[in-house]
Protein backbone atom coordinates (compact mmCIF):
# COMPACT_ATOMS: atom_id res chain seq x y z
CA UNK A 1 0.00 0.00 0.00
CA UNK A 2 1.04 3.87 -0.35
CA UNK A 3 2.22 5.41 2.66
CA UNK A 4 0.68 8.74 3.35
CA UNK A 5 3.99 9.99 4.81
CA UNK A 6 3.99 12.46 1.26
CA UNK A 7 0.58 13.84 1.63
CA UNK A 8 1.50 14.31 5.18
CA UNK A 9 5.16 16.07 4.44
CA UNK A 10 2.56 18.25 1.92
CA UNK A 11 0.20 19.76 4.37
CA UNK A 12 2.39 20.40 6.73
CA UNK A 13 4.63 21.89 4.15
CA UNK A 14 1.56 24.57 2.99
CA UNK A 15 1.53 24.99 6.89
CA UNK A 16 -2.27 23.11 7.07
CA UNK A 17 -3.48 21.90 10.34
CA UNK A 18 -6.50 20.88 9.37
CA UNK A 19 -7.79 19.07 6.63
CA UNK A 20 -11.20 17.07 5.75
CA UNK A 21 -12.49 16.38 2.12
CA UNK A 22 -15.45 14.10 1.89
CA UNK A 23 -18.94 14.29 2.77
CA UNK A 24 -19.70 17.46 5.09
CA UNK A 25 -22.72 17.67 7.89
CA UNK A 26 -23.22 19.86 10.24
CA UNK A 27 -21.48 17.42 12.56
CA UNK A 28 -18.23 18.02 11.11
CA UNK A 29 -18.50 21.77 12.02
CA UNK A 30 -19.29 20.45 15.70
CA UNK A 31 -16.71 18.10 15.68
CA UNK A 32 -13.80 19.28 13.82
CA UNK A 33 -14.91 22.88 13.64
CA UNK A 34 -14.69 22.40 17.51
CA UNK A 35 -11.66 20.96 17.78
CA UNK A 36 -10.09 23.43 15.59
CA UNK A 37 -11.23 26.02 17.81
CA UNK A 38 -9.91 24.38 21.05
CA UNK A 39 -6.74 23.77 19.29
CA UNK A 40 -5.80 27.55 18.44
CA UNK A 41 -8.05 28.84 21.55
CA UNK A 42 -6.47 27.04 24.33
CA UNK A 43 -3.18 26.71 26.47
CA UNK A 44 -0.77 29.84 27.36
CA UNK A 45 0.17 30.93 23.69
CA UNK A 46 -3.57 30.04 22.32
CA UNK A 47 -5.42 33.30 21.22
CA UNK A 48 -9.15 33.21 21.84
CA UNK A 49 -9.96 36.36 19.15
CA UNK A 50 -8.15 34.67 16.03
CA UNK A 51 -9.47 30.61 17.59
CA UNK A 52 -13.22 32.35 17.45
CA UNK A 53 -12.32 34.11 13.78
CA UNK A 54 -11.21 30.95 12.10
CA UNK A 55 -13.96 29.17 13.25
CA UNK A 56 -16.50 31.57 12.25
CA UNK A 57 -15.35 31.11 8.68
CA UNK A 58 -14.48 27.48 8.85
CA UNK A 59 -18.18 27.18 9.81
CA UNK A 60 -19.62 29.65 6.91
CA UNK A 61 -17.17 27.80 4.49
CA UNK A 62 -18.67 24.02 5.71
CA UNK A 63 -22.00 25.82 5.07
CA UNK A 64 -21.55 26.90 1.57
CA UNK A 65 -20.39 22.83 0.82
CA UNK A 66 -23.34 21.67 2.77
CA UNK A 67 -25.89 24.32 0.49
CA UNK A 68 -23.99 24.42 -2.78
CA UNK A 69 -21.51 21.49 -3.31
CA UNK A 70 -22.82 19.73 -6.41
CA UNK A 71 -21.16 16.72 -5.35
CA UNK A 72 -23.67 14.37 -3.88
CA UNK A 73 -23.81 11.06 -2.29
CA UNK A 74 -25.55 8.89 -4.91
CA UNK A 75 -27.15 7.26 -1.80
CA UNK A 76 -27.85 9.85 0.32
CA UNK A 77 -28.22 13.50 -1.65
CA UNK A 78 -28.10 15.60 1.85
CA UNK A 79 -24.55 14.44 1.51
CA UNK A 80 -22.29 16.98 -0.15
CA UNK A 81 -18.57 16.87 -0.63
CA UNK A 82 -15.92 19.06 -0.61
CA UNK A 83 -12.92 20.11 1.35
CA UNK A 84 -11.86 22.65 3.84
CA UNK A 85 -8.67 23.00 5.13
CA UNK A 86 -7.57 25.26 7.87
CA UNK A 87 -3.44 26.78 8.25
CA UNK A 88 -1.30 29.16 9.38
CA UNK A 89 1.93 30.66 7.31
CA UNK A 90 3.83 33.96 7.86
CA UNK A 91 1.99 34.55 11.18
CA UNK A 92 -1.60 34.08 9.35
CA UNK A 93 -4.06 31.95 9.70
CA UNK A 94 -5.99 30.98 6.93
CA UNK A 95 -9.42 29.00 5.90
CA UNK A 96 -10.03 27.55 2.36
CA UNK A 97 -12.95 25.52 0.94
CA UNK A 98 -14.09 23.90 -1.91
CA UNK A 99 -16.30 21.89 -3.78
CA UNK A 100 -18.07 21.65 -7.47
CA UNK A 101 -20.15 23.41 -9.21
CA UNK A 102 -22.03 23.97 -12.50
CA UNK A 103 -20.27 25.77 -14.52
CA UNK A 104 -23.18 27.74 -15.44
CA UNK A 105 -23.16 29.40 -12.10
CA UNK A 106 -19.58 30.63 -12.24
CA UNK A 107 -19.90 33.72 -14.01
CA UNK A 108 -22.49 35.04 -11.24
CA UNK A 109 -20.62 33.89 -8.14
CA UNK A 110 -17.36 35.42 -9.80
CA UNK A 111 -18.63 38.77 -10.66
CA UNK A 112 -20.54 38.69 -6.78
CA UNK A 113 -16.92 37.36 -4.93
CA UNK A 114 -15.01 40.73 -7.73
CA UNK A 115 -17.32 43.00 -6.45
CA UNK A 116 -17.00 41.98 -2.71
CA UNK A 117 -12.87 41.69 -2.92
CA UNK A 118 -12.96 45.35 -4.24
CA UNK A 119 -14.77 46.67 -1.32
CA UNK A 120 -13.09 48.47 1.86
CA UNK A 121 -14.04 47.48 5.32
CA UNK A 122 -16.40 50.54 5.46
CA UNK A 123 -18.13 49.63 2.08
CA UNK A 124 -18.60 45.91 3.07
CA UNK A 125 -20.02 47.20 6.37
CA UNK A 126 -22.71 48.76 4.97
CA UNK A 127 -23.29 46.14 2.46
CA UNK A 128 -23.70 43.62 4.83
CA UNK A 129 -26.21 45.49 6.65
CA UNK A 130 -28.16 46.37 3.68
CA UNK A 131 -28.01 42.32 2.79
CA UNK A 132 -29.23 41.32 6.25
CA UNK A 133 -31.90 43.26 6.30
CA UNK A 134 -32.86 42.81 2.51
CA UNK A 135 -35.41 39.21 1.38
CA UNK A 136 -33.64 36.30 0.49
CA UNK A 137 -31.80 35.77 -3.23
CA UNK A 138 -33.61 33.31 -5.05
CA UNK A 139 -30.74 31.05 -5.44
CA UNK A 140 -29.84 31.30 -1.86
CA UNK A 141 -29.94 28.73 0.64
CA UNK A 142 -28.83 30.25 3.62
CA UNK A 143 -28.82 33.75 4.65
CA UNK A 144 -27.11 35.16 1.99
CA UNK A 145 -24.58 36.83 3.89
CA UNK A 146 -21.85 34.27 4.34
CA UNK A 147 -19.56 35.56 1.67
CA UNK A 148 -19.77 39.46 3.14
CA UNK A 149 -19.03 37.85 7.04
CA UNK A 150 -15.88 36.40 5.54
CA UNK A 151 -14.64 39.35 3.48
CA UNK A 152 -15.20 41.37 6.33
CA UNK A 153 -13.41 39.07 8.59
CA UNK A 154 -10.36 38.65 6.00
CA UNK A 155 -7.23 39.88 6.82
CA UNK A 156 -6.66 40.62 2.74
CA UNK A 157 -9.27 41.08 0.06
CA UNK A 158 -10.83 37.39 -0.56
CA UNK A 159 -9.07 35.39 -2.80
CA UNK A 160 -11.02 32.79 -5.01
CA UNK A 161 -10.34 30.44 -8.34
CA UNK A 162 -12.68 28.60 -10.51
CA UNK A 163 -10.96 25.30 -12.53
CA UNK A 164 -13.07 23.46 -14.90
CA UNK A 165 -13.20 20.22 -14.45
CA UNK A 166 -15.32 19.05 -18.01
CA UNK A 167 -17.89 20.61 -19.69
CA UNK A 168 -20.25 20.84 -17.35
CA UNK A 169 -18.39 21.28 -13.68
CA UNK A 170 -16.04 23.36 -12.04
CA UNK A 171 -13.98 23.41 -8.81
CA UNK A 172 -14.38 26.56 -7.00
CA UNK A 173 -11.82 27.63 -3.81
CA UNK A 174 -12.05 30.32 -1.66
CA UNK A 175 -9.56 31.65 0.81
CA UNK A 176 -9.87 34.03 4.00
CA UNK A 177 -6.71 34.95 5.82
CA UNK A 178 -7.41 35.96 9.48
CA UNK B 1 -48.66 32.35 26.34
CA UNK B 2 -46.77 29.56 27.82
CA UNK B 3 -43.45 29.08 29.29
CA UNK B 4 -41.21 27.69 27.18
CA UNK B 5 -37.44 26.63 27.75
CA UNK B 6 -35.12 24.76 25.34
CA UNK B 7 -31.94 23.10 26.66
CA UNK B 8 -28.71 24.69 24.65
CA UNK B 9 -26.60 22.12 22.63
CA UNK B 10 -23.40 22.57 21.11
CA UNK B 11 -24.58 24.18 18.47
CA UNK B 12 -27.79 26.06 19.63
CA UNK B 13 -28.20 28.17 22.18
CA UNK B 14 -30.30 28.18 25.52
CA UNK B 15 -34.48 29.85 25.36
CA UNK B 16 -36.30 30.73 28.29
CA UNK B 17 -39.62 32.54 27.72
CA UNK B 18 -40.96 33.73 30.97
CA UNK B 19 -44.58 34.95 30.52
CA UNK B 20 -45.06 35.90 33.57
CA UNK B 21 -42.86 38.83 33.28
CA UNK B 22 -42.59 39.27 29.45
CA UNK B 23 -38.81 37.82 29.59
CA UNK B 24 -37.13 36.03 26.83
CA UNK B 25 -32.93 35.07 27.29
CA UNK B 26 -31.19 33.62 24.36
CA UNK B 27 -27.65 32.40 25.77
CA UNK B 28 -24.69 30.41 24.39
CA UNK B 29 -23.73 29.13 20.57
CA UNK B 30 -26.07 29.71 17.58
CA UNK B 31 -24.93 27.78 14.54
CA UNK B 32 -28.28 25.00 14.39
CA UNK B 33 -28.26 22.88 11.35
CA UNK B 34 -31.98 24.43 10.51
CA UNK B 35 -31.31 28.07 11.57
CA UNK B 36 -35.00 28.76 10.69
CA UNK B 37 -36.72 26.02 12.20
CA UNK B 38 -35.06 26.57 15.24
CA UNK B 39 -35.99 30.19 15.75
CA UNK B 40 -39.45 29.62 14.51
CA UNK B 41 -40.92 29.34 18.00
CA UNK B 42 -38.84 32.33 19.04
CA UNK B 43 -40.62 34.29 16.19
CA UNK B 44 -43.98 33.10 17.16
CA UNK B 45 -43.17 33.90 21.08
CA UNK B 46 -42.18 37.83 20.59
CA UNK B 47 -44.94 38.13 18.08
CA UNK B 48 -47.59 36.51 20.61
CA UNK B 49 -45.56 38.73 23.81
CA UNK B 50 -45.69 41.77 21.86
CA UNK B 51 -49.58 41.26 21.42
CA UNK B 52 -50.41 40.43 25.22
CA UNK B 53 -48.01 43.27 26.79
CA UNK B 54 -50.26 46.21 26.99
CA UNK B 55 -48.43 48.54 28.98
CA UNK B 56 -45.92 46.35 30.76
CA UNK B 57 -42.62 45.89 29.79
CA UNK B 58 -40.70 43.22 27.98
CA UNK B 59 -37.18 42.40 28.23
CA UNK B 60 -34.31 40.67 25.75
CA UNK B 61 -31.32 39.24 27.68
CA UNK B 62 -28.97 37.81 24.54
CA UNK B 63 -26.08 36.52 25.54
CA UNK B 64 -23.90 34.77 22.27
CA UNK B 65 -20.56 33.79 22.09
CA UNK B 66 -20.51 32.75 18.81
CA UNK B 67 -23.63 33.57 16.04
CA UNK B 68 -23.11 32.79 12.21
CA UNK B 69 -24.76 34.41 9.54
CA UNK B 70 -27.94 32.64 9.27
CA UNK B 71 -28.46 33.18 12.76
CA UNK B 72 -27.27 37.19 12.09
CA UNK B 73 -29.89 37.29 9.57
CA UNK B 74 -32.87 36.01 12.44
CA UNK B 75 -31.64 38.58 15.00
CA UNK B 76 -31.71 41.35 13.16
CA UNK B 77 -35.45 40.00 11.86
CA UNK B 78 -36.48 39.72 16.04
CA UNK B 79 -35.12 43.06 16.62
CA UNK B 80 -36.64 44.75 13.77
CA UNK B 81 -40.13 43.29 15.13
CA UNK B 82 -39.07 44.74 18.23
CA UNK B 83 -37.93 48.03 17.09
CA UNK B 84 -41.63 48.41 14.83
CA UNK B 85 -43.29 47.14 18.08
CA UNK B 86 -41.47 49.92 19.90
CA UNK B 87 -42.05 52.34 17.54
CA UNK B 88 -45.96 51.74 18.29
CA UNK B 89 -45.25 53.04 21.75
CA UNK B 90 -44.59 49.74 23.55
CA UNK B 91 -42.43 49.29 26.65
CA UNK B 92 -39.05 46.90 25.13
CA UNK B 93 -35.38 46.64 26.42
CA UNK B 94 -33.25 45.00 24.63
CA UNK B 95 -29.68 43.68 26.72
CA UNK B 96 -26.58 42.40 24.60
CA UNK B 97 -24.57 40.84 26.81
CA UNK B 98 -20.68 40.21 25.78
CA UNK B 99 -17.78 39.38 27.49
CA UNK B 100 -15.01 41.61 27.30
CA UNK B 101 -12.76 39.88 25.95
CA UNK B 102 -14.73 38.66 22.86
CA UNK B 103 -14.41 41.85 20.94
CA UNK B 104 -16.56 40.32 18.19
CA UNK B 105 -19.52 40.31 20.14
CA UNK B 106 -19.12 43.57 21.36
CA UNK B 107 -19.26 44.65 17.29
CA UNK B 108 -22.05 42.73 16.56
CA UNK B 109 -23.85 44.36 19.31
CA UNK B 110 -23.15 47.69 18.20
CA UNK B 111 -24.34 47.00 14.59
CA UNK B 112 -27.36 45.13 15.76
CA UNK B 113 -27.58 49.33 18.13
CA UNK B 114 -26.77 51.38 15.34
CA UNK B 115 -30.18 50.25 13.41
CA UNK B 116 -32.34 50.57 16.28
CA UNK B 117 -34.01 53.78 16.95
CA UNK B 118 -36.81 53.57 18.89
CA UNK B 119 -35.76 49.90 20.69
CA UNK B 120 -34.03 50.37 23.65
CA UNK B 121 -31.08 48.59 22.94
CA UNK B 122 -27.90 48.14 25.90
CA UNK B 123 -24.48 46.87 25.65
CA UNK B 124 -23.79 45.42 28.48
CA UNK B 125 -20.24 44.08 29.72
CA UNK B 126 -20.54 40.94 31.37
CA UNK B 127 -19.16 41.39 35.52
Amino acid sequence: MNSLYQHKQDLERDGIIFSFSGPMSHDIIEGIGGAIRAKIGEGNDGDKRAALKVFSIFVEQVENVINYSVEKDPANSAMSFGIVVVGKKDDLFFVSGGNRIETSRQSKLEEYLTKLAAMDKKELKIYYKERRRAGKEEDSKGAGIGFIEMARKSCKPLEFNFQKIDNKYSFFTIKICI
Amino acid sequence: MENLEITATKSSPEIKFDASNYTLSIAGESYPENTSQFYEPIYKWVDDCIDALGDKKMTMDIELIYFNSSSSKVLMDIFDTLEDASDEGKNIIVNWIYDKENDSALEYGEEFAEDMEALTFNLVEKP
